[in-house]
């Protein structure tokens, strides 16, 4: 009984027990599938974010695929800027390639680059059916061994990619798809050269072809833009215009250079030629000192002769004889004269009259002199007037050269000029540091041919107004002598019939 | 006498000047004084031994140690063409120097080891405070070498370092020990004694969409993530199609949206960069990635990066606190930074430079990885494989 008891309490008991875990079991499973419902969610969000995430990441990588080309553009064009600069500032066609330093290649986003001038280019570029190589010449180089190099060059030239490269494009890259013995060139650059892409471009001057460059990149990691293309083919233009440049300087240069050597040669032939002259002028100076002084000795025999003769101390002598006597006496005089201004010129010409230049009061000078001419000035009815500022500055001058002067002037103005003429001296200050001194007349005037010539030694003027009147053709000379000698100038204006100025000008003391 | 250092730099064209110049302007700042040791990080367009001799005609008898790298960093900017030289002079800090080579041909882990102990006992029984490392930038599993030091060391001693790069063509890289160049190797220098160490390291990435499972991995090679091939993660984001996602290029693609292993209590996730594929679709990674790791796909921005670096420059700062502040900072910077920020990567130096302040020069290197300690408890200070990060080390004495 107590067994049934037992026995069927524990099944009652088995029961709730099992009662109670189901309801537990079906809250738990109602639980858990609640929980899956939200895991579903979660697992949900998980895979949408991720989605989100994928979304991110792509917009990233093009972002930052655009960001590093602006960025490698920015600083590839920053970097053209300076070795534009650097190549436009050099006119020596070597050192054009040597300033794309390695450092400069870098930056414009290169590991390598190297540059070739085509030296000769054959007639295989024009016509394909001849196979001659083209001779190449290293300009400059970034990133290879000399191995390389050699190698690099012997391969350009012995294969026919440069005629392929120059009958297509004459910039192109690794990127270029056209199919065709370019594409086929631009493996083989690659292969040659070592580079994984690489931009390369004819260098063209208006000459023609000039060289090749190949700016490129050996690592897989370093992506060609179309940008790179713009940069390489800026820089080629950049080089074609530089050594064209280099070339016109070359030219004006050497050029320039010959005109320079010519003149100096030319300088030295007149060095020597003004040399010469300077001897004969020299010479000429000394035989005219030393005849002159010769000529003077006999001549003043001869004065006294004529003297003592004419004056009757060796007896009378009839009037026909004195006349002549007189007449050889007169000439005497004339020749003394011209000795006299011979013996001048060629002391001040060769320098060894010694002038006393010191302040002088011109007005005073002027003054004595006037004392002097006034009577042939007289005899001539003429009229003289001065026309001389109140107050002058003093002049520096040889007081006895500069009288010599006024008194050849004034004494040509007498004498070429008909009688009752005029004659003025005036006096103005023309520049600061000069007094202009004038002596018009209104004598017969100098034809124009010959104003340019009557300062020179012995010139006379020959007109018929003039045939009859003595000179030596000397005073004019000894005159424009003296005023140089005084750093003056002397020059002369005149209009036949009318009258002639001659103006010299004077250093005024300071 | 208190610790005194230069730091050189030139970038003449000519190697041996170069080296040459470096050297002199870094000595030339340490005046009279023994030099204990000298660091010296070149880009690789130069002929790195010729570099060596130029340095060692100045430094004939000083310790010489240093990297190659895709670029040179030190206060006045970025240098792509350059050589860097830092001498250190110093009575209280000891170095000892150790080198491995021929890494390809032994086990990494091994070679861990190796390096540790010849440096060990260099520094004899001074105290340990860091070890420096300069690894071959193309080794594949940088993991398994920090691995070996760690068992020698301790694994609670800090490690840092760089990989050292090279033009980004991932051809050859340099590691430099006294009068050798080598390469496939690796350089360490245990610093001791009376060192105080600070050490700030970010990288900024942000990680992206679901996180997936590394279903089956071992070692640096993930078999499968989420039970499908382990290069489906890319192919998923980026598309079948997409030809960055192919053996030789992924490298490229992954230094931008590399992988991240979520790590309990850290801040950032511990990047990985995915540097080839194997037939079957595996992903071989440049550091170790455990079986089961939660991975995500991470990606970095500008400003984020930025905003890493100057956190890694405070945490130099930062936990300086009543110590005396570091005289010097060594700077082992991921090139993928440097392309990420592209036209702005020097404002990563001068963010550095305004945080750090004149008082403390840099110098660095840009790396194919770095070495570095990571800060969560759970990790106890332990040093890993890093990858996008920037890692700065400042130097001072206690």
């Amino acid at each position: 009984m107590e067994a049934d008891l037992t026995f069927s309490l524990v099944g009652i008991g088995a029961f709730i027990a099992a009662f109670s875990l189901g309801i537990v079991l079906m809250f738990k499973m109602e639980e858990i599938r609640k929980l899956r419902i939200t895991l579903d969610k979660l697992k949900r969000s998980f895979d949408e974010l991720d989605e989100q995430a994928k979304l991110i990441v792509k917009t990233d990588l093009e972002l930052n695929k655009t960001q590093e080309e602006l960025d490698k553009k920015v600083s590839g064009l920053y970097t053209l800027q300076r070795l534009s600069r650097a190549i436009s500032t050099t006119l020596d066609e070597n050192q054009i390639f040597s300033r794309i330093e390695e450092s400069l290649v870098i930056e414009l986003g290169f590991e390598r680059a190297i540059a070739f001038s085509f030296d000769s280019i054959p007639a295989s570029l024009t016509d394909n059916t001849k196979n001659n190589s083209m001779s190449l010449r290293l300009k400059m180089q970034a990133g290879y061994n000399a191995e390389e190099i050699k190698k690099i060059k012997t391969h350009l030239e012995k294969q026919q990619i440069l005629a392929v490269i120059m009958k297509n494009n004459t910039i192109f890259s690794s990127l270029t798809m056209t199919g065709g013995p370019l594409e086929e060139a631009i493996k083989i650059i690659k292969n040659i050269c070592g580079l994984n892409s690489f931009v390369a471009s004819v260098i063209s001057t208006k000459d023609g072809h000039y060289g090749l460059i190949i700016m490129g990149n050996e690592s897989s990691f370093a992506v060609l833009t179309e940008g790179d293309e713009e940069i390489v083919a800026i820089l080629s233009t950049q080089l074609g215009q530089a050594i064209e440049n280099a070339k016109l300087f070359e030219e004006t240069f050497r050029s320039q250079q010959q005109l320079e050597r010519r003149v100096k040669d030319r300088t030295r032939e007149l060095s020597v030629a003004l040399e010469e002259i300077k001897q004969v002028s020299k010479r000429k100076s000394e035989f005219v000192s030393a005849v002159s002084h010769e000529l003077r000795t006999p001549l003043t025999s001869i004065k006294g002769y004529a003297s003592i003769l004419a004056a009757g101390k060796l007896g009378d002598i009839p009037e026909q004889v004195k006349a002549r006597i007189e007449k050889i006496n007169k000439h005497s005089n004339e020749l003394t004269e011209l000795i006299n201004n011979l013996l001048d010129i060629s002391r001040i010409e060769s320098g060894r009259v010694e002038l006393k230049i010191v302040p002088q009061n011109i007005s005073q000078m002027i003054e004595n002199i006037s004392d002097m001419l006034m009577p042939p000035i007289k005899e001539k009815g003429m009229e003289f007037s001065l026309d001389l500022p109140k107050e002058l500055p003093l002049v520096l001058a040889d007081n006895i050269q500069i009288k010599r002067v006024f008194i050849n002037l004034i004494g040509n103005a007498i004498k070429y000029s008909p009688a009752k003429g005029k004659i003025n001296l005036s006096i103005n200050r023309t520049k600061d540091d000069y007094l202009t001194i004038n002596i018009s007349d209104t004598g017969y005037g100098i034809p124009q041919e010959d104003l340019k010539k009557i300062f020179e030694e012995f010139y006379r003027v020959d007109t018929a107004r003039t045939q009859g009147i003595k000179g030596t053709g000397l005073g004019l000379s000894l005159v424009k002598y003296i005023v140089e000698a005084h750093r003056g100038q002397i020059w002369a204006t005149s209009k036949v019939g009318q009258g002639s100025t001659f103006s010299f000008t004077l250093p005024i003391s300071k | 006498m208190p610790l005194s250092f230069g730091i050189g730099l030139s970038r003449n064209k000519d190697a041996y000047i170069a080296g040459r110049e470096a050297a002199r302007q870094a000595a030339g700042i340490i005046k009279n004084q023994d030099i204990s040791i000298a660091f010296v990080f070149t880009t690789v367009q130069f002929n790195p031994e010729k570099i060596l001799e130029g340095v060692k005609t100045v430094l004939s008898k000083t310790p010489v140690v240093g990297s190659s790298g895709a670029g040179i960093i030190t206060s006045s900017g970025i240098y792509m063409n350059a050589v860097a030289v830092l001498a250190i002079s110093s009575t209280k800090i000891k170095f000892a120097t150790a080198c491995v080579t021929d890494l390809d041909k032994k086990d990494l882990r091994d070679c861990g080891q190796k390096l540790a102990r010849i440096a060990l006992k260099g520094l004899g029984t001074s105290k340990r405070e860091i070890f420096i490392t300069f690894v071959d930038g193309l080794i594949k599993n940088g993991s398994q070498l920090i691995a070996g030091i760690k068992e020698t060391l301790g694994i609670s001693l800090p490690i840092i370092g760089g990989s050292s790069a090279d033009d980004l063509k991932f051809k050859k890289t340099y590691q430099f020990f006294n009068k050798q160049v080598l390469t496939n190797s690796v350089v360490g220098v245990l610093v001791g004694e009376n060192a105080t160490i600070r050490i700030g390291i970010k990288h900024g990435w942000k990680p992206l969409g679901k996180p997936r499972i590394a279903t089956s991995a071992s070692g640096n090679i993930i078999k499968s993530i989420d039970n499908k091939p382990a290069i489906s993660i890319y192919e998923d984001y980026f598309g079948k199609d997409n030809h960055e996602i192919k053996s030789g290029k992924l490298i490229y693609l992954s230094i931008r949206y590399p992988l991240g292993i979520y790590l309990e209590g850290e801040e950032e996730y511990l990047l990985r960069n995915a540097i080839d594929i194997t037939q079957d679709g595996s992903l071989i990674c440049q550091g170790d990635v455990p079986q089961n790791a939660t991975l995500k796909l991470m990606m970095g921005t500008k400003e984020t990066t930025l905003r890493a670096a100057a956190q890694a420059a405070e945490e130099l700062k930062r936990t300086s606190g009543k110590h005396k502040p570091p005289k010097f900072a060594i700077i082992f910077d991921s090139f993928s930074r440097n392309r990420l920020l592209g036209r702005s990567a020097k404002d990563e130096i001068d963010v550095i430079k305004n945080i750090l302040g004149k008082d403390i020069p840099f110098i660095g290197f840009y790396t194919y990885g770095e070495q570095a300690p990571l800060t969560a408890l759970d990790y106890r200070g332990q040093s890993h494989f890093h990858n996008e990060s920037i890692a700065i080390l400042g130097i001072g004495e206690q």
